[in-house]
């Protein structure tokens, strides 16, 4: 029960973003992937569910290879590692309990009453349920974050990716949702979360990864990397704008 | 639940967009008349804003506040943008229509020596003009409003008139007077291709002799004048119906998008109704004599 | 000159091969049984077909007016005013009815469409519904190809019918050629087969409009900028394809 990357690899145009990233993510963690902007962390996890296709390297799930598959033989993947977009992704067309609906009625084959029942449940998990009939343009973004997590854990996820979950939140919400993750590990979920929210980083994570150029600079636990001696690991976590680290585009 | 009514109070939700249409609580059966009250009621306010900015345009062309330059590049945005657009459109319909045309005779009287000189009167007066400006309310409209509507909403036009730019002949101007000068030119250019289409259609297809096909002999002044009548009228009405469209658009970048939608159906349905108009007024002044 | 038009034809050829994929894409969603997701399909019928019948109408009334003064100049000429509904009615049902109304239906439903469609990609709904192993080609795209087939039939229904109205009323008023000589002169002349022929091509229209806006509403790129692109892109694309279309249909059917 791991995903492993080995040596991944993956370009967009002149771009090497991905160069040879190898890391391994344990069964019931909440593993961080961190770095600055552009560095290529969601770009890592859209590899998992076969939204982007490496150039070259491996992506094991639970020892199975899980690239360069066809769509449809992703679907039943996608079931077992769901994903919270960073921007939610809530469907404008449907209101929030139609949205979690959705899934349920698509892979559970049930009625549209049983499906909202059941959402209406999801709902209340993540405390939206008085909010079932707005619509998702009504919301604002922590609420939209906690419907998308809802939707997400109607299929019942053994893994779930998050994609800077609290980027764009205020410091409430963003704990809320931090607690929410957390809680997860009761579940037995296996969380992948890719941020640069300091806070977050240094509360909810079990193991980190941080990337720097396309690979795994470190990977250790929270303490570990507080006590690294490395310069550039040091410069994004104290947030210093001068240091080692190379930014690109800055 | 206290700490729910917090966050929500700490983050109020924005307000309900106020074009998102709620189909369940609304009766169906009242839709219809609702819709046909709000769109007349919508309509005549739109009326009012186009006839308006028709208006200022016009005066501010009268002032001359127009750079040649700005007018020049316009003419070359839309010569370029239409081309080849109204030349395809138009040579596919010159093509079914002479096919059409020539089927439904073969049938009746089997003479079609009359085809090429009377399908050269009407696109003369009507289908030339018409069609093309059909063609150019969708290809220079949706261009328009989508220009002018993607500088609305990231406040570009704001900045021109805080800057003590009128948008109106910064804007609208250019477009409205390349978009007069072009119209005609364009319509000339799908005339010569709808011309070539339907002669080579009709020699293929019916073996009609293109120097009997090609016949001008019953193009009348008025036809010509009809025709450069409506080619001016309608390529004042497309820029400034689409500018309006453009200039009045919110909501983000989505606002853009219902802009150009709004321009293209406004544009369409102006050409039709002048040219409606125009073929009333022609019919009425011209009366057709027995040939 | 040379290098544009080569650019052109590449520019076309790519288009028209995306849009032929996702036909594909398409009838392959619909194996091994057609069905599709019935709320998805129910709103678009909706959204299609209800709040785009006043401008239709308009459409219909404009064309068929114009029409019939334009027959009026012929039947004047040759002094044959018993073939004015005849005239105007073959016309209409053949050709400028469904074509007129499929242009106003590509400009207001396919330009809605693929702003939509666009708007999900780039805000990566899209992605989301594939995250959720749900195909995007099965509850997005296979419900509004079917949605715009059947309404823009219905409309062009509709449509024929408003025309020729519009048609016998200005052929009484400004043209002076009775009614009862336009409704006996249309039924006399014309048989279910021009009717049939137009409606034929309205489905086929249809289908153009809805592959064509949906493959560039999917295919938007560049953000919201590239969104504004993708509705005007989309809507010359579907007026080009309802063209070339109806050629080949006139020549297939005669």
């Amino acid at each position: 029960m791991t995903i492993e990357f080995r040596d991944l690899h993956k370009s967009f145009g002149a771009q090497h973003v991905l160069r040879g990233l190898t890391m391994t993510i344990e069964r019931g963690e909440v593993f961080f992937i961190i770095g600055t902007s552009g560095v290529g962390k969601s770009v890592t996890i859209k590899h998992l569910v076969g939204l982007l296709q490496p150039d070259s390297g491996e992506i094991l799930v639970d020892g199975k290879p899980v690239h360069g598959l066809a769509e449809r033989e992703y679907y039943p993947l996608r079931k077992r590692l769901g994903m919270v977009f960073q921007h939610s992704t809530l469907f404008d067309s449907l209101t929030v309990l139609d949205n979690v609906a959705l899934p349920l009625r698509k892979h559970q084959r049930m009625r549209m009453s049983a499906a909202r029942e059941a959402a209406k449940e999801r709902l209340a998990v993540v405390q939206m349920e008085r909010y079932a009939d707005r619509w998702p343009a009504e919301l604002s973004s922590g609420m939209r974050k906690r419907v998308a997590i809802a939707r997400t854990l109607t299929l019942e996820p053994q893994y779930v990716l998050f994609d800077e979950p609290t980027t764009g939140l205020d410091p409430v919400s963003a704990r809320r949702v931090d607690e929410m993750i957390k809680r997860l590990q009761t579940l037995d979920v296996t969380s992948v979360v890719v941020s640069h929210d300091l806070t977050s980083i240094f509360t909810i994570a079990d193991r980190i990864a941080f990337i720097y150029q396309g690979q795994a600079h470190i990977i250790g636990t929270p303490e570990q990397l507080r006590a690294a001696d490395d310069p550039i690991v040091q410069q994004f976590i104290s947030g210093r704008s001068d240091g080692p680290m190379e930014t690109p585009g800055f | 639940m206290s700490r729910t009514r917090d966050i929500r109070s700490a983050d109020s939700p924005p307000a309900p967009p106020a074009s998102a249409p709620d189909p369940q609580r609304v009766a169906l059966l009242l839709r219809p008349p609702l819709l046909v009250g709000a769109a007349a009621l919508g309509g005549a306010r739109v009326a009012r804003g186009i006839a308006s900015l028709f208006a200022g345009t016009l005066l501010r062309a009268i002032n001359r506040q127009s750079e040649r330059g700005a007018v020049a590049e316009q003419m070359f945005n839309i010569g370029n943008r239409s081309l080849f657009f109204v030349a395809v459109t138009l040579g596919f319909i010159a093509l079914v229509s002479v096919f059409q045309v020539c089927l439904q005779l073969n049938r009746v009287t089997g003479d079609l020596s009359k085809v090429g000189l009377e399908l050269i009167k009407l696109m003369v007066h009507e289908s030339a003009p018409s069609l093309t400006a059909m063609m150019l309310a969708t290809r220079v409209g949706a261009g328009i409003a989508a220009e002018i509507g993607s500088m609305v909403v990231t406040e570009q036009v704001d900045a021109l008139r805080m800057s003590g730019v009128d948008p109106v002949s910064y804007l609208i101007l250019p477009r409205f007077l390349a978009c007069l000068l072009m119209t005609p030119v364009l319509a000339v250019f799908a005339f010569g291709v709808a011309l070539g289409s339907g002669t080579a259609m009709a020699y293929v297809a019916f073996g009609v002799n293109p120097s009997i096909f090609v016949d001008f002999s019953a193009v009348t002044a008025a036809d010509v004048g009809i025709g450069v009548v409506k080619c001016f009228c309608f390529g004042a009405a497309i820029p400034v119906v689409s500018g309006y469209c453009g200039l009045t658009t919110f909501g983000g970048s989505e606002g853009v998008g219902a802009a150009t939608t709004r321009a293209v159906i406004n544009a369409s349905l102006a050409v039709l109704a002048l040219d409606l108009l125009l073929t009333v007024a022609g019919f009425m002044l011209f009366p057709p004599s027995a040939a | 000159m040379i290098a544009r038009v080569g650019d052109v034809v590449i520019g076309v050829t790519r288009e028209v091969g995306g849009i032929g994929v996702l036909m594909l894409q398409v009838l392959r969603a619909l194996l091994p049984w057609p069905s599709m997701d019935a709320r998805e399909l129910w709103r678009n019928l909706y959204r299609m077909g209800v709040k785009s019948l006043p401008i239709i109408l308009a459409t219909a009334f404009f064309s068929g007016a114009i029409l019939v003064v334009q027959s009026g100049i012929f039947v004047r000429r040759f002094g044959a005013e018993g073939l004015l509904g005849w005239a105007t009615g073959y016309s209409t049902f053949r050709e400028i009815g469904p074509i007129l109304i499929a242009l106003m239906f590509s400009g207001r439903v396919g330009s809605n469409n693929t702003a939509e469609l666009g708007t999900m990609t780039i805000t990566e709904q899209i992605d989301g519904l594939r995250a959720l192993a749900i195909d995007p080609i099965r509850y997005l795209i296979v419900p509004r190809v079917t949605a715009m087939m059947v309404m823009l039939f219905a409309l062009t229904v509709f449509g024929d019918f408003v025309a020729i109205l519009g048609g016998a009323l200005l052929g009484q008023v400004v043209v002076g050629v009775d009614t009862s000589v336009f409704w006996h002169s249309l039924f006399s002349n014309l048989g279910t087969w021009d009717l049939v022929h137009g409606l034929v091509k309205s489905v086929f229209f249809g289908l153009v409009i809805s592959l064509t806006s949906c493959y560039f509403g999917i295919s938007v790129r560049g953000g919201a900028v590239g969104v504004g692109r993708a509705v005007n892109a989309s809507v010359v694309a579907s007026a080009i394809g309802i063209m070339v279309t109806d050629c080949l249909l006139t020549l297939l059917m005669k």
